[in-house]
């Protein structure tokens, strides 16, 4: 979503070209993420001649404030949604930063590492909104990432696995 | 105006700006070097949209007040007092990235 999709286009601005092919995972009911994406690949096209990126849609897991119980059932189905899409691109990173849509393809991604099938390595940039408390998100992925990363020094503090760059975006 | 694709435009031109406590807004504005008030109302919002616009005022990036305080705010501020707000830095998370991935 929105703030969220700016922030990671920021955070990929830098990439070499070795990040190739790149796809995009966002919610279905999200408008405007799909042109802002669009608009940073032009972009990039005009730097990288091998732009290779897709584009992916998959159920929300959660609702800004929705309740416990119909957030867990809404998750579960936007993991079994997940699960096949990740089994399909078999990522070898995964770069996610905060929405809810991210946690069903982490947890896709696990269950994949633990069968076997494909180990991807899990790197969480919390949003730089982020001063003292995480997003739900980050509260679970901070467990089940292999890199958390935060923007503000309070949070270094709190969560002392996570890595701590100054702002990046 | 109702929702507008971008506020590039009129941030540009202006000489001040006056925003709600959201994240994107205030980054946005201080991006562009404009001089920027806080406006916020505990009551409204969510604790979390609260804790970016604490700590731009914290360190001294942005003037806060609430809607009853924005008149005095507004008599009274002294906009030189603000300072710059650098950009943050991705070519720091590439690095680190690269190492990650063992791209050298």
């Amino acid at each position: 979503t929105g703030g969220h999709t700016t922030e990671i286009l920021r955070l990929l601005s830098c990439l070499s070209e070795s990040y190739s092919p790149r796809h995009y995972i966002f919610a279905d009911s999200d408008k405007m993420s799909e042109a802002k994406i669009r608009s940073f690949e032009q972009k990039r096209s005009e730097t990288f001649s091998d732009s290779q990126f897709t584009l992916h849609r998959i159920p929300r897991s959660r609702e800004v404030r929705q309740s416990w119980t119909s957030s867990v059932v809404t998750t579960l189905y936007s993991i079994l949604y997940s699960l096949p899409l990740t089994y399909k691109l078999k990522p070898d990173l995964i770069l996610c930063n905060g929405p809810g849509t991210c946690v069903p393809v982490c947890i896709s991604a696990l269950l994949l590492g633990l069968l076997g099938i494909k180990r991807a390595i899990i790197v969480y940039v919390e949003s730089i909104c982020r001063v003292e408390t995480l997003s739900l998100s980050g509260k679970i992925l901070y467990h089940f990432s292999d890199y958390f990363i935060v923007q503000w020094p309070d949070l270094k503090e709190k969560y002392p696995k996570s890595v701590y760059l100054g702002r990046i975006v | 105006f109702h929702f507008k694709d971008s506020l590039a435009e009129d941030l540009w031109r202006a000489d001040l700006v006056i925003s709600h406590a959201g994240a994107g807004s205030c980054l946005e504005t201080l991006e562009k070097g404009k001089p920027l008030i806080v406006v916020t109302n505990e009551k409204l919002m969510n604790n979390h949209q609260l804790e970016l616009a604490k700590q731009l005022h914290r360190d001294g990036h942005v003037l806060c007040c609430n809607c009853s305080t924005l008149v005095e705010t507004l008599q009274s501020m002294d906009l030189s007092t603000l300072k710059p707000f650098p950009p943050g830095q991705p070519e720091k998370f590439a690095l680190f990235l690269d190492k990650v991935v063992g791209f050298q």
